[in-house]
């Protein structure tokens, strides 16, 4: 699959601010590159896991910080290229192609726009089928690889390399020191892995489903009917042991948010809108965490949560949410391998301090 | 001069005007008294349709043209002017940011057909800030110097500047201006910290935007001061802003896109002015459309959340507004089984031609009100056609329309007071769910130009500020209001009347500092 026009880097987008799950960073700047590239003339092509050979070397690169300094610094040509070479220098070998870490937000749109201009192809697939806030929250890590040598850069040329880390959990916390006294915004390559890693460790498949998702929504909008009805279709497929459903269709009545030790917390109450004793919570650290519909669970963290405006299916990022909003609630089953125990124990409920056990969504009543 | 203003004065004499899509309205108010209002076609021109409003409330009020102290226009022109791609110019864009920001170049998210007509003049060079205000890079100033010569070789006359936080370091777009200044004459040049907020791409397209308007908006300013002037009128004249404040035609000329959300903005300042309530939703009926927004402590609720105009995302201060498409021209679809609904289509202005109750063939939210025996207009006997049932249900879907805004602004569940104005306000004749109390002002249809009348002079301060840094809270706060109050005093207010309307913080994640992005924003009445 080429990525070589404006509509498809849109359609990407938008399906990127879904699989976000609330967070992830808004993928637009990460667009805008992308679109520069298409502009001059370059594109990308997305491979499928099971061309790389075994011993190939695939490195996922990254943005890091804070979407304000990001929105205003943008990005500096030739940054992620530079780290790439840091990053062969270091291994002394090439690179054969990039893999995103998180397809949700911003982070799924960078690999991308490095790859049209290095001429590198990506990996259709990531670390965790959705947006995450931590380095170690990505399959890559729960199965043995390391995210060092982890080399960070800022936009001035100021370079840190994580030679080696005790666990990747520890590079985490490196990098967020690190990336506050250089600038608050930097980029990363970390993860280094072989072919055969990847093929058998990421979520495959991830980047052509994002888009299909914001094809999706852009094409079901055009049609005239409800978007929901194209949108829900695609989404929950039990067949690919894919599922999907609408939790909820309402209005916002309070978000409370705080922003504590670097974490984006917030509680949002919605009601339905005829019935205003019909309540619905959704749970926020960065992403959407848990969907409680009058306090009972109706989906949990590894499963997604979004949400959308509900008459354009329009994916909103929490950090958009206002008062009064109309939304329609909308929970995805996490990709298999994300649901295993071994990877609940990073990223699952409990990871996030919560008590309840994961419970998929297909198995919780709406 | 002196004389002239203290003549002014002592009568207090002014006229506000709203030119909205289909009616230029026009009041002559004194003190706080409405002397005479008028509704007029708007004109294509814009000057023409403002002449007649000027003419009909003079003569309704018999005053001598001489003796109006002010005249205070809010117009969407310039805004409609850029949707339709008329009368842009070509606009040199320097982006002071290298090494930063490479990535991604101005221009890149624009319509084709814009970038065509705005040419691809880019100049980038090098300079900029990090977030704490420190320079990462010094300016380039022989990059600067030598942009200046390629913009006068390709005759370029507008230029619009942005630099990486502006909104922190404007002396970095300064400092570009007097260079330009020395090298250029006769330039436009527009500054993108005056026009936007924190985001370098929305901030730079609003410059943009600003700088291809500057031609029209010298050709407006100047029909209306001839317009006025050969009405005999010997006013100061103003322009409203999206925050209801004034600006003189210096400063309209200077920032046009400034005044693009004024309409609505109006509405609610003047909805504020006709009532006691400074809490309040204002719901704007016109013609075609519903403008429902929110009047906080007296001044209509902002948002800074991006957005997109004529297809050009960007970021400028708006009135935080919800439009539906309701209006007392909106077109009534009945359906089978008894069922209607409600537009989106409207007749607009050609309401007396199509409207049942004028012999037309098109059903009209206006017709049913005509109907239900809300307003009289036409002929009733015409609607003869039209059951009760039908009727009550075109009411009811109205009603929920309006409801349905007016609770997507409310910030708490709480009921809240409605003010309805606007010429098509008649179509809401009972309650409103979530409304404490429903007011319906005398003048509520011309509250738009009334808003205009009374408006004042603002200045504002949009900064990342590093507590630590200014000395703790207080006193970045406290500097950040003087330097607010010296911004309205130097665009026309009485220092003593000056305060504060709003003093918004909000912090900056992953940030390492007590950094905060703080929008502080005064008022005070107008030195005449």
């Amino acid at each position: 699959m080429r990525i070589d026009n404006v509509e498809i880097i849109k359609d990407l987008a938008r399906g990127a601010v879904l699989l976000g799950t609330g967070g992830g960073g808004d993928p637009y700047i990460g667009q805008l590159l992308l679109q520069q590239e298409v502009r001059e003339g370059r594109s990308v092509e997305v491979i499928s896991a099971d061309s790389l050979a075994d011993d190939a070397l695939i490195v996922s690169v990254a943005g890091i910080g804070a979407p304000t300094v990001l929105v205003e610094h943008l990005q500096a040509k030739g940054i992620c290229q530079q780290l790439l070479q840091k990053m062969e220098k270091q291994l002394g070998q090439r690179v054969d192609a990039i893999i995103p870490a998180e397809v949700g937000g911003l982070n799924s749109v960078i690999p991308l726009a490095l790859g049209a201009q290095v001429g590198l192809p990506v990996v259709d697939g990531d670390g965790m089928g959705r947006a995450f806030p931590h380095i170690e929250m990505v399959t890559f890590s729960v199965y043995g690889n390391s995210a060092c040598p982890m080399i960070i850069q800022n936009e001035l040329g100021d370079t840190i390399v994580i030679e080696k880390a005790s666990t990747n959990r520890k590079a985490e916390d490196i990098a967020r020191v690190v990336a506050g006294s250089l600038g608050a915004m930097v980029y990363s390559a970390l993860y280094p892995m072989s072919g055969k890693d990847a093929k058998n460790k990421a979520i495959l498949g991830s980047i052509s489903y994002c888009l299909e998702i914001g094809r999706g929504i852009r094409e079901s909008r055009a049609q005239c009917t409800d978007p929901f009805e194209g949108l829900m279709s695609l989404l929950n497929r039990p067949d690919l042991d894919r599922y999907a459903k609408i939790l909820f269709d309402g209005k916002i009545v309070d978000i409370q948010r705080e922003t504590r030790d670097g974490w984006h917390f917030a509680t949002v109450t919605m009601q339905g809108l005829e019935d205003s004793h019909d309540e619905f919570r959704l749970e926020l650290q960065n992403e959407y965490l848990t969907a409680q519909r009058n306090g009972r669970t109706v989906c949990l963290v590894p499963d997604l949560i979004a949400t959308l405006d509900r008459e354009t299916a329009e994916p909103v990022t929490a950090e958009k949410l206002k008062y009064g909003q109309r939304l329609k609630v909308i929970g995805l089953s996490a990709a298999a391998m994300m649901r295993r125990p071994e990877c609940l124990e990073v990223f699952g409920p409990r990871a996030f301090g919560l008590t309840e056990p994961f419970v998929p969504l297909e198995e919780l009543s709406p | 001069m002196n004389g002239s203003s203290e003549y002014s004065s002592a009568t207090g004499l002014r006229i506000g005007i709203d030119v909205g899509g289909t009616n230029t309205d026009a009041v002559l108010m004194r003190g706080k008294d409405v002397l005479a209002y008028s509704k007029q076609a708007t004109t294509p021109d814009v000057t023409s349709g403002v002449s007649s409003a000027i003419r009909s409330v003079l003569m309704q009020s018999s005053q001598d043209p001489a003796a109006i102290g002010s005249v205070m226009v809010g117009t969407t022109h310039f805004v409609n002017a850029f949707v339709q791609r008329r009368d842009l110019q070509e606009v040199a864009i320097i982006r002071v940011g290298l090494p930063m920001t490479s990535g991604i170049l101005p221009l890149i998210d624009w319509p084709e057909e814009l970038r065509d007509q705005i040419g691809e003049h880019i100049f980038m060079v090098g300079g900029g800030s990090y977030y704490t205000g420190q320079e990462y890079t010094p300016l380039d100033r022989q990059a600067v110097a030598k942009a200046a010569q390629t913009i006068a070789e390709r005759g370029l006359q507008a230029v619009a500047v942005s630099a990486v936080f502006a909104p922190i370091r404007p002396d970095l777009e300064t400092a570009v201006e007097q260079i330009l200044r020395e090298e250029l004459n006769d330039i436009h040049i527009t500054l993108s910290h005056q026009v936007g907020g924190i985001g370098l791409v929305e901030r730079e397209n609003a410059a943009i935007i600003n700088a291809t308007l500057h031609t029209l908006a010298n050709k407006v300013v100047l029909a209306l001061e001839h317009a006025m002037h050969a009405l005999g009128l010997d006013a100061q004249l103003y322009l409203t802003q999206n925050d209801g404040t004034l600006m003189d035609t210096e400063a309209a000329r200077q920032y046009p896109i400034t005044t693009c959300a004024a309409g609505p903005t109006n509405s609610i300042r003047g909805a504020a002015f006709l009532t006691d309530d400074q809490d309040a939703i204002v719901v704007d009926i016109g013609g075609t459309t519903t403008d429902v927004g929110v009047l906080s402590k007296g001044f209509a609720r902002e948002t800074s959340d991006s957005f997109e105009m004529g297809g050009v995302r960007t970021n400028f201060n708006m009135p935080d507004v919800v439009s539906v498409g309701l209006g007392g021209g909106t077109v009534v679809h009945r359906l089978e089984a008894g069922q209607v609904v409600l537009g989106p289509e409207s007749v607009g202005y050609k309401l007396s031609e199509e409207a049942r109750v004028f012999g037309g063939s098109t059903l009209t939210t206006s017709d049913v009100a005509v109907f239900r025996g809300q307003l009289d207009l036409g002929s009733k006997a015409l609607l003869n056609d039209l059951s009760v049932e039908q009727s009550e249900l075109v009411a009811r879907l109205a009603h929920q329309t309006v409801e349905s805004a007016v609770d997507q602004l409310k910030t708490s569940a709480a009921d809240i007071p409605v003010i309805l104005v606007g010429g098509g306000s008649v179509l809401i004749d009972g309650d409103l769910k979530g409304a404490s109390k429903v007011v319906r002002p005398e003048f509520g249809t011309v509250a738009n130009a009334i808003g205009a009348a009374i408006a004042q002079v603002g200045g504002r301060v949009k900064q990342l500020l590093d507590y630590q840094a200014e000395g703790g809270r207080d006193a970045a706060i406290q500097k950040a209001i003087q330097q607010a109050t010296e911004n309205a005093v130097a665009a026309g207010a009485k220092i003593e009347t000056v305060t504060v309307v709003d003093i918004e913080e909000l912090p900056m994640p992953y940030m390492q500092t007590d950094a905060m992005d703080v929008r502080i924003r005064v008022v005070g009445d107008l030195n005449l």
